[in-house]
């Protein structure tokens, strides 16, 4: 009896000590950063440009890795299972608040604690240069006229076309288009310079250069004013209205701790992340590609993530696109 | 006179030059270690070089491009262990050629081979690269379908011996690769509820097992038996070996150029046709392809190589990547304060001209680097095989453990090895399952793009075929080179060329290590 009681003293007196040296001295070892995308996207480059200014502040280095697969739940469920100790992140996008509704996966972004949430998207409509509409109540007119001919590129359930698309439905009615589907907006962008679809529902960013070129003629930007790096394009609201309730959306990126890591880690890396998202060159970053700069955390990020959550999947659940209603797992309506 | 200055900065600029060198260096053995990927070290060095100014982070990753491309033959000869996808072809006959005692010369003649279609490659970019991107454009889903049957018609090519276990390879490749989670829908295939098989099986790991793990297996029955002694005296090639292998060698480079610049479409893809187009063009080889010919290790490696300008091409033009590499150097361009698109090359034609500049730089050291150094090299395939052995296992493991840092990743890689190395014994070629996995996602994505795009109508996709001009050639040379392979107009062709020599096969199975 006395054995496991002397073994249980020890064992709470070193993991107190270790709590308290761990909280004087975080980080004491590397940082592992888990990105769920792959190299080369947004995702990526948003996380390799913040991580530098952070590994500044934090006096450690943070070691960035790509686990992709799963639409980014293999490296989300990686980060979950690890040690709550503040030494690996989730460095990821918006994605994840859809995994319970898409049958993805058990966990989303309730099981970590928001460190930042860096920057948000606006989303785009744009179609190929000679097609035969200029703005939003011509293309619908002429989609009508010719039900099933209109190609537009999607990037499966859950993406920022399908989120669009379901906005454009839930105002519009059953749209009678042809979905041609791409692994992501990059190429799809691509495959609309080249003919191969006539219109794209994409992020800002990706299609900024394009219609700067004339490559890709704006239509709508979904976002209720106008943007300043298109001054431009009109915002989707001045040709219907009832697109207001769901504005302002956009894909969003963000860095997660698993929940349960030390508040003083978090505090740690809050407070090192705001600084790194704070210097001009991410701002000027952030502004080239087209993303609002949010640099939240805490409470306010909650919040961000919360509303996000219940008005996508509420939207996609009303277009039909979800494995299971929201309200399974007390999603509030909006 | 500028874009001549913009030429030149990188030449004249020590540190920028020492970049160049210094990247050109590190990407051979990257390119030469399985599992190590160019695309893996170009994304660290984004973070590595952010506070950089961009010229030295550009001529930096150039360089390590230039060199990694190259670098995968290395192994690919030496080991029979491809160092990356894009020389998979390079083994094919590489590896014959180490085995019978000319490594060097193999290593020569590839090194030789990759700076002229490295050069070929950097040309077409600097002079053409509006024309090559446009036309890519133009790509259709179907004509990628085509692009994708048209290589799987290298089966034919890669099956040694019997064309009906090629075939079984290929088919078996074409279904490893469609595994997992659908990029396009997001549903699950073939994962039997089993989360592993969700993200699918890597292909790296694949590729590993089933020529780096399956070779040593192999070479266990002969354990005892004495290595080959590597002749040493013929390492750069001749000026008449170089131009009797010129022609050949620039229309492979033509095609590496091409696939390259085509989004979606890496040097892996390019090396593969090319070793097809050589195989076809080629007459009489001096060795059957499969057992050593030259022309097996010219078509491959200026392909791949030529496949790097190819890629800059739309990366430059129109802000969209020719590949993965590529990808990330836009994203570094971005985080840099240039917005690459298709204003760069008129706001700032200087980027450009820099970055051909630094290419022509890295295609000079990764010629000087590669010949340097080759006869302590070929020492490693002179090793007694108790060392061998254990050597090729070794990086086989740590090639796909460093991949995705995954342990399941070792695991797929020693069940495709074991189950290689069977296959190998009972006279599969494994060549044409590499060949499905590459070619798995091209074909499925857009066959299923170009029949959603016509609105599930099988006709008016055959309408859609006959009647663009490009998807019409596609086709024709799919139907032409299955023909061409077909008894009867063999029959046909020996009939009108008078009694022909005997066909250009491989030696007896034992010889035909891989293919």
């Amino acid at each position: 009896m006395r054995a496991p009681l002397i073994a249980a003293a020890i064992a709470a007196v070193f993991g107190f000590g270790a709590g308290v040296s761990q909280a004087a001295d975080y980080p004491s070892k590397e940082i592992q950063g888990i990105i769920q995308w792959g190299a080369g996207g947004s995702t990526d480059t948003v996380m390799r440009a913040v991580t530098p200014k952070a590994e500044d502040v934090l006096g450690g280095s943070i070691v960035l890795q790509n686990v992709t697969g799963g639409v980014g739940a293999i490296g989300l469920n990686q980060v979950a299972n690890s040690d709550a100790d503040g030494y690996t992140l989730l460095m990821g996008a918006e994605n994840p608040l859809l995994y319970k509704v898409m049958g993805l996966g058990q966990k989303d972004y309730s099981d970590f604690v928001p460190i930042n949430i860096l920057a948000r998207g606006t989303p785009i409509l744009v179609a190929r240069p000679d097609a035969p509409y200029d703005d939003y109540a011509s293309m619908m007119a002429y989609i009508k006229q010719h039900p099933n001919e209109v190609k537009f590129g999607s990037t499966g359930p859950g993406g920022v076309p399908s989120v669009v698309t379901a906005m454009i439905e839930n105002v519009e009615g059953k749209l009678p288009v042809t979905f041609v589907p791409y692994d992501g907006d990059g190429p799809a962008l691509t495959a609309l310079q080249g003919k191969a679809i006539d219109v794209m529902p994409a992020v800002l960013g990706a299609a900024i250069e394009g219609v700067k070129a004339g490559k890709m003629k704006p239509i709508a930007v979904f976002s209720t004013d106008k943007v300043e790096q298109l001054p431009d394009v009109k915002p989707i609201t001045e040709a219907d209205e009832k697109y207001g309730k769901f504005l302002p959306w956009g894909p969003f990126f963000g860095i997660f701790a698993p929940k349960g890591t030390p508040d003083d880690a978090v505090a740690t890396l809050q407070d090192a992340f705001k600084q790194a998202a704070d210097q001009d060159s991410f701002k000027q970053l952030m502004d080239n590609r087209g993303f609002i700069l949010m640099n939240v955390s805490g409470k306010e990020a909650e919040d961000f993530m919360a509303k996000w959550q219940s008005n996508t999947t509420w939207l996609l659940q009303d277009a039909g696109l979800t494995k299971k209603s929201p309200e399974e797992f007390g999603i509030a309506k909006p | 006179m500028e874009t001549l200055a913009a030429f030149f900065t990188v030449w004249a600029d020590p540190k920028l030059f020492a970049l160049v060198a210094v990247g050109t260096f590190a990407g051979i053995y990257i390119g030469a270690i399985p599992g190590l990927s160019v695309t893996m070290a170009v994304s660290i060095l984004i973070s590595f070089t952010f506070s950089w100014d961009v010229n030295p982070a550009i001529a930096l990753m150039i360089g390590i491009f230039m060199g990694g491309v190259y670098g995968g033959s290395r192994t690919a000869i030496l080991l029979n262990i491809p160092g990356a996808p894009s020389a998979i072809a390079t083994a094919l006959d590489g590896y014959p050629m180490a085995q019978r005692g000319e490594a060097g010369e193999a290593i020569g003649i590839t090194t030789v081979m990759s700076f002229i279609g490295g050069f070929a490659g950097i040309i077409v970019l600097a002079v053409a690269a509006p024309v090559v991107s446009d036309f890519a454009l133009s790509f259709q889903p179907r004509d990628y379908m085509l692009l994708a049957v048209l290589g799987l018609l290298l089966v034919g090519s890669l099956a040694s011996g019997s064309l009906v276990k090629g075939i079984f390879a290929g088919a078996l490749g074409l279904m490893l690769g469609t595994v997992g989670m659908d990029p396009l829908t997001f549903t699950e295939r073939f994962t039997f509820e089993i989360p592993l098989l969700q993200s699918g099986i890597s292909f790296i790991a694949v590729m590993i097992g089933l020529f780096g793990v399956s070779e040593a297996l192999t070479q266990l029955h002969q354990i005892d038996k004495a290595a080959v002694r590597q002749s040493i005296d013929r390492i750069v090639p001749s000026w008449s070996t170089v131009r009797k292998h010129l022609p050949l060698s620039m229309q492979t480079s033509a095609i590496g150029v091409f696939i390259g610049a085509l989004p979606g479409t890496g040097g892996d893809i390019a090396a593969l046709l090319a070793y097809d187009h050589a195989k076809r063009v080629t007459r009489n080889p001096e060795r059957a392809f499969g057992d050593g010919a030259i022309e097996g290790l010219v078509a491959p490696e200026t392909a791949n190589n030529a496949a790097v300008g190819g890629a800059f091409i739309p990366m430059m033009t129109l802000g969209i990547p020719g590949d993965a590499v590529t990808a990330i150097m836009i994203g570094a361009l971005f985080i840099h304060g240039l917005n690459p698109g298709p204003m760069l090359m008129v706001e700032k034609p200087d980027m450009f001209w820099f970055i051909v500049g630094a290419l022509v730089l890295a295609n000079f050291c990764m010629l000087l680097f590669g010949l340097t150094g080759i006869r302590l090299f070929v020492k490693i395939v002179e090793m007694p095989r108790a060392v061998m052995v254990p050597l090729i296992l070794l990086l086989s493991v740590v090639g796909a453990y460093a991949v995705n840092n995954s342990i399941t990743d070792v695991y797929w890689m020693l069940g495709f090895g074991v189950f290689g190395y069977f296959l190998k014994l009972y006279g599969y070629p494994l060549g044409p399952i590499i060949l499905g996995v590459i070619l798995s996602r091209l074909l499925d994505d857009n066959w299923r793009r170009a029949i959603i795009s016509e609105r599930e109508s099988l006709p008016a996709f055959f309408h859609g075929l006959v009647t663009s001009p490009l998807s019409l050639v596609l086709f024709l040379s799919v139907i032409f080179i299955f023909v061409s392979q077909t008894p009867l107009w063999k029959r046909w062709r020996r009939g009108r060329t008078g009694p022909a020599r005997p066909p250009a096969e491989p030696g007896e199975p034992e010889d035909a290590t891989l293919s």
